[in-house]
């Protein structure tokens, strides 16, 4: 009887344990930005991010979807940011990642907004049940005047009030 | 001396040194003037790249020369007919295409200015010098094909029609409907009919050559489709207005 | 003959407007061109500037066809129409000079201002022809007319809005016009005194119909031959037979225009009248003026 039982609980364990070993996938990903991003970035800049996803485990991934996400960490002002603006390239996919494979993937990104934001790239695959994520990346953006106020206050009362003078000069000169 | 240029000269100087047509220009550089600080004082909207900026302020210029075109085409006939005035004009010998001719070189004196007076707007908000000249070369070329072509458009209802409101009415409601790409989303531009309209509409076709020139930095060669659709608004409005004024009931 | 017209028919917007005009006119003509309010007369004038094509009839102004030769006909021919509208900011000179400009033929300060002080406008060419009275206006619309120095110089009312020294001002320059220069002039106008001093020629028209024309002097001799009387019969007989030689030339209520033709006494005419039962009251004599001519030519003819 103990020996059956005993059967059981190995046959129970080897299947929980080969359920846990189906659930989690050893995908590891990497992120690091491209040596050409400007060191002090603006508003405006282009930056790149690049990433390497391997299979470090025993078995294939399937249905391999990995995406970048955005979110802005400035005290008071933490937000998951749209990347509609930021980025055309939010997702990739990959039908089989086999065993030792690499993938690499290149996240470009255009900065719309200053501030302090931090990047992370996630991917899941079809029999895991968790998402795997890279380490973080962290940059600063810094605020760019789009628009000159010192340029725009003369123009806008300039051009109109240039007008409103010659109007009344012309009237004037008419009485 | 050609008669077309008599009346160029008269129409100019109706528009720029008359109290009515300096009134007008003022009015359009205060909206523009209004625009402008907006971009100042709003943050989110100053948050948007300079190109788009850019973008937005040769969009206004156009969509506003195009209104006032369409203002003064509205009057051009048939405020001449209400004031007396068209008669002793069609005693001359004058013909309809001298007499169109000359109405618009008045009309393109009207838009030379409020172009002249546009660039420095565009200078004050295009402070990254992203794509500035092609803006201001590509707001002249498009600018004025979109503006010229509505002062045509009114000019022609303006000789079918007896009268000015009836005119300006049917050209504003024309406008109207061709800017409304301005204002729709693009995910309505995206539908069939969307697409249609945007294909035929010089609005659409000045604004997708902006947006693609200041915004996108793509060159003159992927503006050619547009640009046809510009000349072919121009040059059919430019029928329309020569052959209103030739048949117009007296 | 500088304008010749027979039997212009036009047709406008399926109603008949001109049925049958005639109208000849040489140089140096003042030609009166008379009717009632609606009969056709700026339809005519319109027809002659060339601006519309007629439906039928000869038409020549100048010897040329006003419509297939509309160009070289205005560059000879000066119109004042009833409504002739101006650019209200420009001065009056500067009008002038822009005006003459559309002809080919552009004027010069000076002579503008010698143009203007024939009409009368001296010492107002600098004011915006806003300001202008409206019989400023007309003169200015005839100063205009005059730019191209025409063969044929057509008026639609001119003296309108005029007093009568300013009316007795643009008369002399018509005169002078006609008689030194060899002008023709047609006229519309319904001041019968604009007409009676200014006019060799006449034309009535009625209903797009040309009813009377000629020379004013052999029409007002035709008008007198035959002596016109005003009879006032309160309760009027709906047949009468009037006697030989009674015409009645027209009615209106009570009063009944009559014309004597004969040389006999009209006393004789009366008492036959009155003996036929005919109920007189009253019995005046009219005068052959251009009045009567007017009114015989455009009142309705009602049988009797």
């Amino acid at each position: 009887m103990h020996r059956i039982g005993f059967l059981f609980l190995a046959v129970w364990l080897m299947f929980s344990c080969g359920a846990a070993w189906a659930a989690s996938v050893p995908l590891e990903i990497t992120l690091v930005p491209d040596a050409s991003n400007p060191p002090s970035p603006r508003m405006g800049d282009r930056l790149k991010f690049l990433s390497v996803i391997r299979n470090t485990g025993g078995r294939p991934a399937q249905g391999v979807v990995a995406w970048i996400s955005l979110v802005q960490v400035d005290p008071g002002r933490e937000q998951p940011m749209d990347l509609e603006d930021w980025s055309a390239h939010k997702a990739v996919t990959e039908a089989v990642v086999s065993p030792g494979q690499e993938v690499t993937v290149e996240w470009p990104m255009r900065l719309i907004q200053s501030g302090n934001y931090r990047v992370v790239v996630s991917a899941v695959e079809r029999q895991a049940s968790n998402v795997v994520t890279s380490p973080f990346a962290d940059f600063h953006v810094r605020r760019k005047p789009t628009v000159e106020s010192n340029r725009i206050l003369p123009v806008a009362l300039g051009i109109p009030g240039g007008i409103l003078a010659l109007m009344g000069w012309r009237r004037y000169h008419r009485s | 001396m050609n008669p077309a240029w008599w009346i160029a000269r008269k129409e100019s100087g109706e528009i720029l040194v008359n109290g009515r047509g300096l009134a007008w220009l003022f009015a359009l550089t205060v909206i523009m003037s209004v625009l402008s600080l907006l971009l100042v004082s709003n943050t989110e909207l100053s948050l948007l790249d300079n190109a788009q900026v850019v973008y937005m302020v040769m969009g206004t210029i156009t969509a506003l020369g195009a209104l006032f075109a369409v203002v003064l085409g509205a009057d051009a006939v048939a405020g001449e007919r209400e004031r007396g005035s068209l008669m002793p004009l069609l005693l001359t010998s004058v013909t309809p295409s001298e007499i169109v001719s000359g109405k618009m070189g008045g009309q393109a004196a009207g838009w030379t200015v409020m172009y002249l007076l546009g660039l420095p707007y565009l200078w004050a908000v295009g402070s990254s010098g992203q794509n500035l000249l092609q803006a201001i070369a590509y707001l002249a070329l498009f600018g004025t094909l979109t503006v010229l072509g509505f002062g045509f458009f009114a000019l022609g209802l303006s000789a079918r029609f007896k009268s000015v409101r009836t005119a300006l009415l049917t050209s504003l409601i024309t406008w109207m409907l061709l800017a409304s790409p301005l204002l729709l989303g693009p995910s309505l531009r995206q539908s069939t009919v969307g697409k249609g309209f945007d294909a035929a509409n010089p609005f659409s076709a000045s604004l997708n050559a902006f947006d693609s020139v200041v915004i996108d930095s793509q060159p003159f060669a992927m503006q050619t489709g547009r640009l046809a659709v510009a000349l072919a608004w121009l040059v059919l409005t430019a029928w329309y207005a020569v052959r209103s004024v030739r048949k117009m009931e007296l | 003959m500088i304008v010749e017209i027979r039997d212009l028919r036009l047709v406008l917007g399926g109603r008949p407007v001109l049925n049958g005009v005639d109208l000849t006119m040489r140089a140096g003509d003042i030609y009166g061109f008379l009717g009632p309010n609606g009969a056709g007369k700026s339809t005519t004038i319109s027809v002659l500037a060339g601006l519309r094509p007629p439906a039928s009839g000869k038409v020549e102004v100048l010897g040329r066809d006003p419509v297939a030769e509309r160009t070289w006909i205005h560059r000879r021919i000066g119109v004042l129409s009833e409504q002739s509208g101006f650019y209200e900011w420009m001065a009056a000179a500067e009008y002038l000079k822009w005006f003459s400009g559309l002809s080919g033929k552009r004027i010069e300060e000076a002579e503008a201002t010698l143009r203007l002080r024939r009409v009368g406008l001296d010492g107002r060419n600098r004011a915006p022809i806003g300001t202008y009275s409206r019989g400023m206006k007309q003169r200015l619309g005839l100063a205009r007319a005059l730019l191209n120095d025409p063969e044929l110089l057509i008026l639609d009312e001119p003296t309108n809005g005029l007093d009568p020294r300013g009316r007795r001002e643009i008369h002399d320059v018509l005169l002078e016009m006609s008689v030194n220069d060899g002008v023709g002039i047609l006229l519309c106008t319904h001041l019968l005194d604009d007409v009676d001093r200014l006019c060799t020629h006449l034309g009535i028209l009625s209903r797009g119909k040309t009813v009377m024309e000629g020379p004013v002097d052999d029409l007002l001799a035709g008008q007198r031959a035959a002596a016109r009387y005003r009879l006032r019969v309160p309760i009027p007989e709906s047949a009468v037979n009037l006697p030989a030689g009674v015409r009645v030339a027209s009615r209106s209520g009570e009063w009944w225009h009559v014309e004597l033709s004969g040389a006999g006494d009209p006393a004789t005419a009366w008492r036959e009248l009155l003996d036929s039962g005919l109920r007189v009251e009253e019995i005046h004599q009219e005068g052959g003026g251009l009045e009567e001519l007017y009114l015989a030519a455009t009142e309705t003819r009602e049988a009797v």
